[in-house]
């Protein structure tokens, strides 16, 4: 008997659903409510703050994202696509409403040109978060140089399409398409089987 | 810039257009399959980008953001949101009374018109003007009390309007109020003293819901019940 066993290591608790757990939620299942932060907590409060970068307004962020998605649970429809893509546009929306209504926070930003590289190692012990993070890293990396800023200073910084133009000197319909074709590529590359 | 709308969606999916352009880039959305589909991937693409930044948050936060919905009411479930084929909603515009002068509130960026008419004046009312427009879109919701709703958009006039004459009687001393609604704020818009008459109102700004509760008369400062229903003008 060797040391490989027949059987696989079973999670104590299986992931759940995205989609079911904002479906239970709908129906006021607050017991579903608490497992969907469970969840998703983590990319919510991930991306706020990287958006907004300080904490304390992160956190902010994180429970206007959930209470929006606890009060419109109800009207979310699986057909406009994921639950966890519509948490996660609700929260980068909300984080960017954020900075632009302190747009002071970025002229202090002495690295508002360069994108910060700190990247939080997907601290818990996530599988999917961890896979989904180097997938998306590598296909970062698809992307030409102008298309990468494009998209990471428009997500990440929250700026607007026309700041970015001005911030890397270029035409505006070069960054608008720089973005579009950015994303296109990430998509195609996230769709590709690894 | 029209010529070439559709090549925003990778801004617009980055939420990296102006809140005007936005609302532009929606109405074309509105006519374009093949885009809305391209927003979608585009999306997720993006979504899948902030999810890779996932970060623990404080533990603390879950109790504060648990307790924080546990006070917040959730919207009532949207029932039969479908547009309707355009000719096909009610006709009541005729009955309304000359009560009050039109009255215009702003309120959470939505500007709300209250109208009243008499019968015969030939002037179309701001809310007729809205279900009437070329590209008006109406659909019709049901109320928690029984009764409907019937919302009108017209994405060319930025403007929408409720038809509040399939609600029930509110009841002796209540009354009927609007409400815009933006996160776990909710602000008056007006209050309707005849359900006959109809509302019109400038299309609320992004992520602005609009919601009917029923208040004792002369309105409420904040709700004092759940709302009968509450609807995002956007996916009428």
């Amino acid at each position: 008997m060797g040391s490989e066993p027949g059987l696989r290591l079973v999670h104590a608790r299986e992931p759940a659903d995205v989609d079911v757990l904002v479906g239970q939620v709908a129906l006021g299942d607050s017991a579903a409510f608490e497992q969907l932060y469970d969840e998703v907590g983590s990319m919510v409060y991930g991306v706020a703050r990287r958006v907004v970068r300080d904490p304390a307004r992160a956190e902010d962020v994180t429970q206007e994202v959930f209470l929006d998605v606890w009060r419109k649970a109800p009207g979310f429809d699986l057909e406009r696509g994921s639950a966890k893509t519509w948490i996660m546009t609700i929260a980068h929306r909300r984080a960017v409403d954020a900075v632009r209504r302190n747009e002071a926070q970025k002229k202090y930003d002495e690295h508002a040109g360069v994108p910060d590289e700190v990247h939080h190692d997907a601290a818990d012990d996530r599988l999917i978060a961890a896979e989904e993070h180097g997938a998306v890293r590598d296909c970062l990396e698809t992307l030409t140089a102008l298309q990468l800023e494009s998209v990471r200073l428009a997500y990440f910084n929250g700026y607007t399409y026309p700041e970015v133009a001005t911030l890397l000197d270029k035409p505006l319909p070069t960054i608008k398409t720089r973005m579009r074709d950015g994303l296109i590529r990430l998509r195609d590359c996230l769709e590709t089987p690894r | 810039m029209t010529a070439d709308v559709h090549t925003l969606s990778g801004a617009y999916a980055l939420d990296a257009l102006s809140p005007e352009e936005a609302a532009e880039f929606r109405s074309h959305l509105e006519g374009c399959a093949a885009c809305r589909d391209e927003v979608r991937e585009l999306r997720r693409a993006a979504a899948l980008m902030g999810a890779a930044e996932a970060e623990p948050p404080p533990p603390e936060l879950k109790a504060r953001v648990l307790a924080a919905a546990d006070r917040t009411p959730q919207q009532p479930p949207r029932l039969d949101l479908r547009p309707r084929e355009r000719g096909a909603q009610p006709r009541r515009w005729r009955t309304w009374v000359a009560a009050a002068a039109a009255a215009v509130v702003v309120a959470g960026g939505a500007a709300v018109t209250v109208d009243a008419l008499r019968d015969d004046e030939p002037v179309p009312t701001a809310v007729e003007q809205v279900f009437e427009a070329e590209d008006a879109r109406t659909a019709t919701v049901e109320t928690a009390n029984g009764g409907r709703l019937t919302v009108g958009v017209s994405p060319s006039r930025n403007e929408m309007a409720v038809d509040t004459s399939g609600l029930p009687d509110p009841g002796e001393g209540r009354v009927y109020q609007i409400w815009a609604v933006h996160g776990t704020e909710m602000v008056s818009a007006a209050v309707l003293d005849d359900v006959e008459a109809g509302a019109a109102m400038g299309m609320p700004e992004e992520d602005t819901e609009v919601a009917l509760t029923v208040e004792p008369a002369g309105g409420s400062e904040q709700p004092t019940s759940a709302p009968i229903v509450q609807v995002d003008p956007r996916d009428v």
